[in-house]
């Protein structure tokens, strides 16, 4: 096999892994990772499918972990935060 | 958060907007189809389809890298900023049937697997005129289909904002890999100058329009920095009472980010412009029945205390105004989130802290 072969052959594995492991995400892993995802409609899970496919390790990962989304930090926030602290 | 996840967030604006990108992409096809016939008779049907989906998703890619920088120098492009993702997808789909089908026409008749095919078919990388321009495409394709597969608002969040802007940022290198895939492929098939003069074209455009806007906001964000500077731990002059319309806001930087002054009913409050969904542009809303909504996708802030009517939980955070003859004078150090703040009165004389 050539270099390119073993590497399409690879690309190809990864993405089978993906397409199987995107549907039960798609259904019951996004909905533990991120609490807005439980209720979901049909058609958000539908278009989960192919970046589930694409990153599938990442959520792998985070769904093993039940890890969930982390509160955007802005400048402002930060800063609010701070000011909190300083006062308490 | 206090919202369910929708496949797509359509409202009637929405709606007409993904319908008239859908129907100009039909159009452009057949027009692109029916002229290329004329021009080159012996092209087939599978030829001409190829090549109107691959130059429709470079035009709709030309066009998604002019709105950005478009919307940042006239507000009157903002709608189409708002609405990018839609295009985005459209072009990834339509690169997409590009791809597919070029494949099908040029790899999937043979002994060898078509993506192994597409990748050694042709390995004469020394030449510029004979370059493997296919193995550009695919990888440019690559890019385009993994921004759309996350585009939806679940990955902005669960990959975080850095992460999500930094995989979109690879627009660029996408940019790049189709420049190269057109030109060196049309080396290969046409004789003409047409193709490499509308790439230079539309390269040219892109740059300067990039350039203008970077200037532009780099001139402004250094005013503000100075204002912002001179400020120092005091009050700082943000802006004429006259500057803010009823309803809507000046924005102004403070505190490292963006503060978005509202006005509504003769009364100031200001809050972050920093939308908790998505970080929407806040200060480009407007104040709908008392709450101050974000362009982006509707989220509603309260304008004294920056935290979403219930059931919803987002809050951003606020900041003390006051008006001094005529002028509006912002605290810059925001307040701790959820803290209430009296609006204060446009007419207010003399010193009268919020």
């Amino acid at each position: 096999m050539t270099t390119i072969e073993v590497l399409v052959a690879l690309t190809g594995l990864y993405l089978a892994v993906g397409a199987v492991f995107s549907i039960p995400f798609a259904l019951v892993g996004a909905g533990r990772i991120d609490p807005d995802a439980r209720a979901a409609t049909w058609g958000f899970r539908l278009l989960l499918l192919p970046g589930a496919a694409l990153l599938w390790p990442i959520l792998a990962r985070r769904w093993a972990t039940g890890a969930q989304p982390a509160e955007e930090r802005t400048p402002h926030k930060c800063a609010a935060r701070d000011r909190t602290g300083a006062e308490a | 958060m206090g919202h369910t996840y929708q496949a797509v967030q359509w409202n009637p604006q929405k709606k007409r907007y993904d319908q008239l990108v859908v129907g100009g992409v039909l159009l452009y096809l057949a027009v692109f189809m029916a002229v290329s016939a004329a021009v080159f008779p012996e092209a087939t049907l599978e030829t001409l389809l190829i090549r109107g989906l691959g130059t429709a998703a470079l035009v709709l890619l030309h066009i998604i890298l002019s709105i950005g920088p478009l919307a940042r120098r006239d507000p009157r492009w903002l709608p189409l900023l708002y609405n990018r993702r839609h295009l985005g997808v459209t072009m990834a789909t339509v690169a997409f049937l590009h791809g597919a089908f070029s494949t099908l026409q040029f790899h999937a008749f043979g002994d060898v697997n078509p993506i192994v095919s597409l990748f050694t078919s042709n390995t004469r990388v020394d030449s510029i005129a004979q370059f493997p321009f296919q193995p550009l495409g695919a990888c440019a394709l690559v890019i385009v289909v993994l921004m759309a597969a996350t585009s939806h608002d679940f990955w902005l969040r669960n990959l975080s904002a850095p992460v999500w802007k930094a995989l979109h940022m690879l627009v660029y290198v996408a940019y790049a890999l189709i420049l190269l895939h057109v030109a060196l492929g049309s080396l290969q098939t046409e004789s003409g100058t047409v193709t490499p003069a509308a790439l230079g074209l539309g390269a040219v455009w892109l740059g300067a329009l990039h350039l203008r806007a970077a200037r532009a906001e780099g001139a402004r964000d250094r005013e503000e920095e100075v204002r912002e500077a001179a400020a120092a731990e005091g009050w700082m002059d943000a802006c004429g009472v006259d500057e803010i319309p009823e309803g809507r806001a000046k924005v102004v930087v403070a505190a490292g980010d963006r503060v978005a002054i509202f006005r509504s009913e003769g009364h100031l409050s200001a809050l972050s412009s920093v939308c908790q969904h998505q970080n929407g542009p806040l200060g480009e809303g407007r104040v709908v029945d008392g709450l101050v909504v974000c362009p982006w996708h509707g989220f509603q802030y309260r304008p004294r205390c920056g935290t979403s009517p219930e059931p919803f939980d987002e809050r951003v955070p606020t900041f003390r105004v006051r008006v001094e003859d005529g002028r509006v004078l912002l605290d810059p150090r925001p307040l701790p989130l959820g803290t209430e703040t009296d609006p204060v009165p446009v007419s207010s004389a003399g010193s009268s802290p919020a």
